[in-house]
């Protein structure tokens, strides 16, 4: 008796599965968590009721979470718009380390009154980030050169040489591989126009989720240059013949995405931590290339993607103080998310029948029976 | 004298686990598998390699324990690239941050304790040898399989049936499954070999290096694998040459002042760039520079064939279309 496992590859995606694998990765990454909370000794309910909910009953944990999503969604569209233009930009940690470092710079060293002080931190750490993200687009539209894996050497190198900046010039005093504290005027304030202070916690720099998401919407639907990015991203060969730049559509895109990911930076080092040290980034980088691939149909889904992202890790830093267990456990969980996305992603492009009782056929030369 | 002795000696210990992890990667690249998950891979190696050390009180079994736990981690990265074609870069980052956050969690209880792990083996009057003596032969065991595995891992890949299986479904998998070879077999082989090399890599560190765990204790050096295996351009000689220079680097940099005296041919500004070029923190960038102006140059001749990459990589094989 022959086994055989058949693959088709789907027309369309049924609905239940398009709305059914993002809640099975999920439920399927928590039921896995359970065993380093069970080995413990801890009820995995009693941690993802404190993780899910506990997070958000109060003004606290909410603030959190936007405070985490934002940067999250950030560095998600620096990957989320050159990903449309087909190409990877696996480099958003080094560009958010970019755009920190030039904020934690200027912060430092320019003297200027508050609001256009983190006006230029925002434009110059974005603009900085922008460049060197421009690079591994460069690269690849000029040379085609790998850009996911220039990226992700840049990222590297960023991170590396953030090392020597905080053991030499950009030293504090103390001793302690970090930059000074900011100064007040560089730090953006808690006060809310309007609103006033919702949390000590929740800087204003969360309006960026709105501004972010809506210009990202407006580029790639209504402009253009976003039909130019997608139209590479869809049909390179096409785009081509209709007159497009590849090498001014790869360069711009991953400047955005480098802008928007040294964004992400100066918003942490001056909404949150108020000076530049070694690893404030808890992965903010490698996270968002999850946050894009979940939402890759759209910036309003990225979003959604880094609330959720964002609500992982601001429960499981809470879960992790109160029931003592380590903060790796959000990275558990992420990751877990992710590799069961993947999975899930599978059963969404291909259908699986088995065949018990088949008999094995001559293989056909591929390519005689393409599908068109 | 004592000096260079001292900077040989770190190079060559400094030099296995990244060996052992950029011939691993060689390999699964070799068969178009990409793998970003040898940081983590290393680290479950390292720790579950330290723990069953820690328990069995014997370092041959913790090695054996951490091979396997780098495997572990392979197989998820196999079956989700291989056989649900999940997307390499994707796959191979989680993988990565798994083990990394995996590691953090179990090794908490691990951290502080200490194993006596491999000891060094002198052989008699060769490790006299000034400068080189002690850097070659008074190494651990695992130094020595490390080089032992190069001329074993060269000649599976270029010199017998399995190692031209392993091109043909690298370069072409198509063609190499109408010619009959299992393109699943062969690549959940390679990413699986790619797996123990990278555990033991990490054992390595644990058991015969630091003999300590500590979380992320790797510091990056699976991802400095990944840089060496394209700045080696798939070569495993090159692999071999790239990673005693990556780590003398580190090694020089450990043991850098990060400073020179007086003026670099009376010109200031000459010795202030040295002084940066040297600078202990500054030369931990160079692996991944170097490995873009690689890239960079041989893409610049405009010949993918002298890049040797595996033409196939990063793209998943199904049979039924495209």
């Amino acid at each position: 008796m022959n086994v055989s496992v058949d693959l088709t590859s789907r027309e369309s995606i049924p609905s239940w599965l398009a709305y059914g694998a993002p809640i099975f990765t999920i439920v399927a990454a928590l039921v896995v968590t359970s065993i380093p909370l069970l080995w413990e000794d801890l009820s995995p309910l009693d941690v993802y009721t404190e993780l899910f909910v506990g997070t958000l009953s109060d003004v606290a944990g909410i603030s959190d979470v936007l405070r985490i999503a934002l940067p999250l969604f950030l560095a998600g569209l620096a990957v989320y718009i050159p990903l449309k233009a087909g190409i990877w930009n696996i480099g958003a940690e080094g560009q958010i380390f970019v755009g920190a470092t030039v904020c934690a710079y200027i912060g430092l060293n320019v003297q200027l009154p508050s609001y256009a002080l983190i006006l230029l931190m925002m434009v110059a750490g974005g603009f900085v980030a922008g460049l060197y993200g421009a690079i591994p687009g460069y690269l690849r539209a000029k040379h085609d050169v790998n850009e996911i894996i220039s990226s992700l050497m840049l990222t590297f190198a960023a991170t590396t040489f953030l090392g020597y900046l905080l053991r030499g010039p950009m030293q504090g005093s103390g001793g302690q591989t970090a930059t000074e504290s900011l100064p007040d005027r560089a730090e953006l304030p808690t006060q809310f126009p309007l609103v006033g202070e919702i949390h000590p916690r929740l800087h204003v720099g969360v309006v960026l989720l709105g501004i972010a998401v809506a210009v990202t919407y407006i580029l790639m639907t209504k402009t253009r240059l976003g039909y130019e990015i997608t139209f590479i991203g869809a049909n390179p060969e096409a785009a081509i013949q209709a007159g497009i730049s590849k090498y001014r559509i790869y360069i711009i895109s991953f400047f955005f995405g480098g802008f928007l990911a040294g964004l992400a930076g100066v918003a942490e080092i001056s909404g949150v931590y108020g000076r530049l040290f070694e690893d404030f980034s808890p992965g903010y980088g490698f996270t968002a290339i999850a946050v894009a691939l979940l939402g890759r149909n759209g910036p309003f889904r990225v979003l959604l993607a880094a609330l959720f992202f964002g609500l992982l890790r601001a429960g499981g830093t809470t879960v992790s103080v109160s029931f003592q267990v380590p903060s790796a456990l959000v990275d558990i969980i992420v990751a877990l998310v992710i590799l069961f996305l993947l999975a899930a992603e599978f059963l969404k492009q291909y259908r699986i029948s088995v065949d018990l009782e088949r008999e094995s056929e001559p293989e056909t030369s591929p390519g005689t029976e393409e599908p068109v | 004298m004592s000096l260079l002795s001292g900077i040989a000696e770190s190079t060559v210990r400094l030099a296995t686990p990244l060996l052992l992890a950029a011939m691993g990667e060689v390999v699964a690249e070799r068969s178009g598998v990409l793998n970003l998950g040898v940081e983590g891979m290393m680290l479950s190696g390292a720790l579950v390699g330290f723990a069953a050390t820690a328990v069995t009180g014997s370092a041959v079994i913790g090695f054996f324990a951490g091979v396997i736990a780098g495997m572990s981690l392979a197989l998820v990265h196999a079956f989700l690239c291989v056989s649900l074609k999940a997307d390499q870069v994707i796959s191979g980052i989680m993988i990565t941050l798994l083990g990394t956050s995996l590691t953090t969690y179990f090794g908490q209880s691990w951290t502080g304790e200490n194993i006596d792990g491999f000891s060094t083996i002198a052989i008699p009057a060769l490790s006299e040898i000034p400068v080189i003596g002690k850097a070659l032969f008074a190494i651990t065991i695992l130094d020595y399989l490390a080089l032992l595995l190069v001329p074993v891992v060269w000649y599976l890949l270029f010199r017998t049936n399995i190692g031209a299986e392993i091109f043909a479904v690298g370069e072409d998998p198509e063609t190499a499954d109408t010619a009959g070879v299992s393109v699943f077999r062969i690549q959940y082989a390679c990413v699986l070999i790619g797996g123990a090399f990278a555990g033991a890599g990490g054992a390595q560190l644990s058991l015969a290096f630091t003999k300590f765990w500590t979380s992320e204790m790797t510091t990056g050096i699976g991802w400095i694998a990944v840089a060496l295996v394209i700045f080696a351009q798939w070569q495993i000689w090159r692999v071999v040459v790239g990673a005693y220079l990556f780590a003398a680097i580190d090694a020089l940099s450990i043991r850098s002042q990060g400073s020179v005296d007086g003026q670099l041919l009376g010109q200031e500004v000459l010795t202030d760039l040295v002084n940066f070029l040297i600078n202990p923190q500054v030369m931990e960038t160079y692996p991944y520079i170097a490995t873009i102006l690689v890239l960079w140059y041989v893409m610049r001749q405009g010949n993918l064939n002298e890049l040797g990459a595996p033409r196939a990589m990063l793209q998943s094989y199904s049979r039924e279309q495209d």
